[in-house]
């Protein structure tokens, strides 16, 4: 089998276990969608939730749900969500519309900025001013998402009063999004850096002892270019891997962040919707990135060769 | 690269600090506004698919019935009500001067329509179609149900249900799934204007055909939170006037912080509502009468109510039922006792036999109850299991989320558990928390575990009533029942705290919904 | 302290092979100790049982140093035997999906064809399973200790490793040396051994200490969302109930900063270790 028809064939086989899984997992949690719908005073022997119990495809047996899952995902259609009242379609464009442009700017960023000031921490690791960034870094790592956000809401939010305490827009203009928006993506780029920083400061100080980084020193080039003309190319291997990783991953991510802001994105949806066991949607999200991981990993692969030439995509 | 960095760092700050100048003066207000934060987030807008907002749209579409603050059941939409003798004619005159927002007046078809709409296509409803042969409207307007039996408690039923506009739900096929994020027709003092998911607000406006007393507001926005913190420090600073959970209170560790700052009152009531410990009756020991007795004497309940509530409540009787309840009747009060319940104990036939600190059952195996407890119980089962453990019983704690509970707890996989009673919980059923124990009966969260032909009766009869001292009778013979046969032990009665801005005064509370009723509503003003 | 340190180190040198330990380094060391001493000690430590009811919300005292809970247990006890907790989860997930993915990411890449695109396929899917779900169905159906969760971690977690081992091995194979010991007919195990794996210890290391640093944040998490052990004490149980119970918006701060900053300290220990091992080895490769 040709190259490409061996990673083809392993994108396809990965594809379809992981949509079978999609089916599996939820399904394997005590409840179904209807446990957690009607509340207490509804007789569950009633005829009208045995309507809605077979409306809700409930009622056949697993191997047929098995074959329609994949019927639907074939026509792409998504389903429905009894417990939110929508296509999942359109509840998963809402919500992520508004992930991406919480985590996207600080995926980019902070992966940036880690990637950056993590190779001159390694460059000139032992030096006292490197020795401080990383314990500052560490720190910010270290700490649980939820306190320090909380932490930071208070003291932006309450305290000093600089941002809204709640929610994604008070009255949906541009700047006010932005406003609500900043502190928690603040904070996420904060949390994408350190994480960045620490794997890109091990991999340059591993880098930097190399040979073709002692040949540019004695060919009498400055720290800067031998850092960031050489070096960093070859060290950033890991950090491209943790990009395409986190890429999948911001879009369910964030949901501490959300659950502190109160803000209705991806993480949120699928948090309520293992709680409430809203298959169509969890289904759907999982489905969503499962296709964004994928691609990702992939589009990584294809970069791996084009940065270290040492790897042939053979 | 060092000094760009820097000056990258500083150029965000200065557009942090922009920004956060920027967006100050953004509120538009327009006349009086009320602003209400809840925690009870809405997840769709859907008046009868999302049960938040339905308790929201109480006030955009009133319903038939109220609770009033003593429990009685009165009219809102009705004006009055009556009860045939035989319990199976009700008849409800509906007030003349109601309209609509769009300006049509609300009619006995309306409401007509509503209850037969409801029984069709609103799951919660569904029992109307076994019990209410046909509604039917006089030449003066009342409304006439007509039952296949007696049922005392339909008016009690009726206040939980929003009246709705024919002429625009007659073509809306599914209710549960109709969303609308903007107008919402209302006939009350308010209408909803829009909601807005992504910021978390509703927002009500002034019905300009509201003929009854005029509100002192021009609109009321109910702000919602996930965060319970959130919400907290927004009430202190001041971005809600005041808080509103269904069938919940503040949170009591919340409450001194407001209290401090001098700025907020609480709307105090009793609770009808209660936390319990639930038993699986159909096992062994649970079954055993005097294993339940004892434990009764096992659980220190002052303790319990100091760590949970933090003395917001009081010790509960037997009786099970709080005396906020209508027909209330007193019953022994709950006691700690350890020695009683080691003699109970011991006297049933549980014993240590091999000195290791636990009782042994009647079929010689050591006990070892399986506790499953939701994430919210997971504080006082810690205290309860460590008071079954002084007196000999050993129990295993399964921490599971709520669908998983409700599963397990169908299914009986389970010793103990501790869950709570809703207001509208305790009047479901029979009323009086039968709803909770009634083995005919399943929902999410009741425990269906009481299978004794005796119980049964006391519901039937209940239901099939035809006055209230026979509804009296009945009402005392239940919580002598609890009290005698301990079908679960309640933990503590609690107080409601409602905390509101000292501005805004003029509150009214009623047992099911709290200050969310119309009367409220319409009373309450800024003072300051 | 410069002088013990020194003195320490010709000791060492004398001993081992030529070795330099920082300042930070026997920091480091310290902490790190000191915090297996609190877990393997804690009933000796700990002033009182952690399960013992005092008064509750008490604020620290000379009587209960960090104060008392809400439901009156003294927190410093809490604290103490919190760290067990934290050592069998974080370390158990640590090791073990670090010893997988290294496993996995060195054979993946160092024998590409095949094994590779097995072992790639695996990780695609593992990426996908998410932890939440099984941890609510672990919950469900056996009873969710911290070993299992810590298990669990550590099954899920081992992609990431394998991805970032597998994308050094690949450049490490097609270097000179290990290019001449291939032509020289070594076998693959050894050059594995010998060669690439010291080699990618610089991308390892980090990796292991994040990964105790991410599973006990994630047992912070999952505690947050009260999935967690509820019969052992551990630092994300006590946030979790500091902020659920009234500790956060009441300014109870001692009761929430100090599991907080063990876990940060715990880390932080780590790491610094991490560095020292490091140091250890740009010494002998040394380029400035």
């Amino acid at each position: 089998m040709s190259l490409t028809g061996r990673k083809a064939a392993r994108y396809f086989i990965a594809i379809f276990l992981i949509i079978t899984f999609n089916f599996a997992i939820p399904r394997s949690m005590p409840g179904d969608p209807l446990t957690n719908l009607l509340g207490e005073d509804v007789i569950l022997s009633d005829s009208s939730v045995q309507e809605l119990r077979s409306k809700m495809g409930l009622d056949k047996p697993l191997w047929q749900q098995y074959i329609e899952y994949w019927q639907s995902i074939l026509r792409l259609d998504l389903g429905y969500s009894f417990h939110l009242h929508k296509p999942v379609s359109i509840l998963l464009q809402d919500r992520m519309k508004w992930t991406l442009l919480l985590a996207g700017p600080a995926l980019i960023l902070g992966s940036a900025l880690g990637a950056i000031l993590g190779a001159r921490a390694g460059w000139r690791s032992g030096s006292r001013r490197e020795k401080v960034h990383t314990g500052i870094l560490l720190a910010v790592y270290c700490t649980p998402p939820y306190f320090l956000s909380l932490i930071s809401l208070y003291l932006f939010s309450f305290q000093l009063g600089l941002f809204p305490l709640k929610g994604l827009y008070s009255t949906g203009s541009a700047a006010d999004i932005a406003h609500h928006l900043l502190l928690p993506a603040v904070m996420m780029t904060l949390f994408t850096l350190s994480r960045n920083y620490m794997i890109m400061r091990g991999s340059v100080l591993q880098e930097k002892s190399s040979l073709y980084a002692a040949f540019a020193r004695a060919k009498g080039l400055y720290d800067e270019q031998i850092l960031f003309r050489h070096i960093f190319r070859n060290a950033l291997l890991p950090i491209i891997t943790l990009l395409a990783l986190d890429f999948g991953f911001i879009l369910s991510g964030a949901l501490f962040i959300e659950i502190v802001f109160s803000m209705n994105g991806m993480g949120s949806l699928i948090y309520d919707a293992l709680l409430s066991r809203d298959y169509p949607v969890l289904q759907g999200s999982f489905l969503i990135i499962t296709i964004m991981v994928v691609s990702a990993n992939l589009l990584a692969d294809l970069l791996y060769s084009r940065l270290d030439p040492r790897v042939k995509w053979e | 690269m060092r000094r760009s960095l820097y000056l990258l760092a500083s150029l965000l700050l200065l557009c942090m600090l922009m920004l956060s100048t920027a967006s100050m003066g953004a509120e538009e207000a327009t006349g009086e506004v009320l602003k209400i934060g809840s925690p009870n987030v809405i997840k769709s807008a859907s008046i009868l698919g999302d049960s938040n907002m339905g308790v929201f749209a109480h006030l955009s579409n009133p319903t038939l019935m109220k609770m009033a603050a003593d429990g009685t059941i009165k009219g809102l939409t009705a004006g009055s009500s009556e009860v045939s003798d035989d319990g199976k004619t009700w008849k409800f005159s509906i007030k003349d001067n109601l309209y609509w927002s769009d300006g049509e007046k609300l009619t006995p078809v309306d409401v007509q329509f509503t209850f037969n709409y409801l029984a069709e296509n609103y799951p919660a409803a569904g029992w109307m179609k076994n019990t209410v042969d046909n509604i039917s409207i006089q030449e003066d307007g009342t409304l006439v149900f007509s039952l296949n039996k007696p049922y005392s408690r339909l008016n009690l039923e009726f206040a939980t249900y929003p009246i709705l506009a024919k002429h625009i739900w007659e073509s809306i096929d599914d209710p549960m799934e109709y969303t609308n994020e903007g107008e919402n027709v209302g006939f009350g003092p308010f209408y909803i204007a829009s909601t807005d998911l992504g910021a978390g607000v509703i927002y009500f406006k002034k019905n300009p055909y509201w003929k009854g007393t005029a509100p002192k507001f021009d609109s009321i926005e109910i702000h919602t939170f996930a965060n319970m913190d959130v919400l907290s420090l927004a009430l202190e600073k001041g971005d809600v006037d005041a808080y509103y959970k269904y069938a919940g209170t503040y949170p009591y560790s919340s409450i001194d912080k407001l209290k401090e700052t001098g700025n907020f009152e609480f709307v105090e009531k009793d609770n009808i509502g209660l936390i319990f410990l639930g038993m699986n009756l159909m096992k062994e020991p649970m079954s055993d009468l005097s294993f339940r007795k004892a434990i009764s004497y096992a659980i220190n309940y002052s303790e319990i109510l100091k760590l949970d509530a933090l003395g917001y409540g009081k010790v509960p009787n037997a009786g099970f039922v709080p005396p906020s309840m209508m027909n209330f009747k007193e019953t022994a009060k709950l006691e700690y006792n350890l020695t009683q319940a080691k003699g109970i104990l011991d006297g049933a036939g549980y014993k240590d036999t091999n000195g290791n600190g636990i009782l042994e059952g009647k079929d010689g195996k050591e006990i070892k109850l399986t506790f499953l407890t939701r994430t919210d119980y997971q504080r006082p089962t810690e205290l309860m299991v460590d008071y079954l453990k002084a007196v000999g019983i050993d129990s295993e704690i399964k921490n599971v989320d709520s669908s998983t509970w409700i599963k397990q707890k169908d299914a009986g996989e389970y010793d103990l558990t501790i869950t709570r009673s809703t207001p509208w919980g305790m009047l479901m059923h029979a009323n009086w928390g039968t709803g909770y124990f009634d083995s005919r009966r399943t929902g999410e969260g009741v425990l269906h575990v009481l299978d004794d032909a005796k119980f049964h009766q006391l519901c039937d009869d209940i239901l099939a009533a035809t006055s209230e001292d026979q509804l009296k009778d009945y009402a005392y013979e239940v919580q002598d029942y609890y009290a005698e046969n301990l079908p679960a032990i309640p933990l503590y009665w609690n107080l409601v705290e409602t905390p509101y801005n000292k501005a805004f005064q003029g509150w009214y509370s009623d047992p099911l919904y709290g200050i969310f009723n119309v009367d409220s509503f319409l009373s309450v003003e800024k003072t300051q | 302290m410069t002088d013990f340190c020194e003195r320490l180190n010709e000791w060492k040198g004398n001993r081992l092979m030529p070795m330099i330990i920082s300042k930070s380094g026997w920091l480091g060391l310290a902490f790190f100790s000191s915090f297996l001493l609190m877990a393997a000690l804690s009933p000796v430590l700990a002033p009182y049982d952690p399960w013992y009811r005092f008064e509750p919300y008490l604020p620290p005292d000379e009587l209960h140093l960090l104060g008392t809970n809400d439901l009156g247990q003294d927190i410093l006890s809490e604290l103490i035997f919190g760290s067990r907790a934290s050592v069998i989860v974080g370390f158990g997930a640590a090791l073990m999906s670090t010893a997988i993915g290294t496993a996995a990411g060195l054979v993946s890449g160092y024998f590409r064809g095949m094994a590779d695109e097995i072992i790639m396929g695996i990780t695609d899917i593992f990426l996908m399973i998410p932890q939440i779900p099984l941890i609510i169905v672990l919950a469900a159906f056996l009873r969710p200790s911290l070993w299992l969760v810590a298990l669990l971690m550590g099954c899920l977690w081992w992609t990431s490793t394998a991805r970032v081992v597998r994308s050094k091995a690949l450049q490490i194979r097609e270097t000179g040396y290990v290019q001449a010991n291939r032509s020289l007919g070594f076998s693959s195990l050894h050059i594995m051994l010998s060669d690439v794996l010291p080699n990618i210890t610089h991308v390892v290391m980090p990796k292991f200490l994040l990964s105790i640093a991410s599973a006990m944040i994630a047992e912070a998490s999952i505690s947050f969302l009260g999935l967690g052990d509820p019969t052992m004490k551990s630092w994300g149980m006590m946030i979790n109930f500091a902020f659920s119970r009234g500790g956060f918006l009441n300014g109870l701060w001692w009761w929430y900063m100090a599991p907080g900053l063990c876990i940060t300290l715990f880390v932080l220990s780590v790491v610094l270790l991490g560095s020292m091992l490091e140091e250890r080895e740009s010494v002998s490769l040394r380029l400035q």
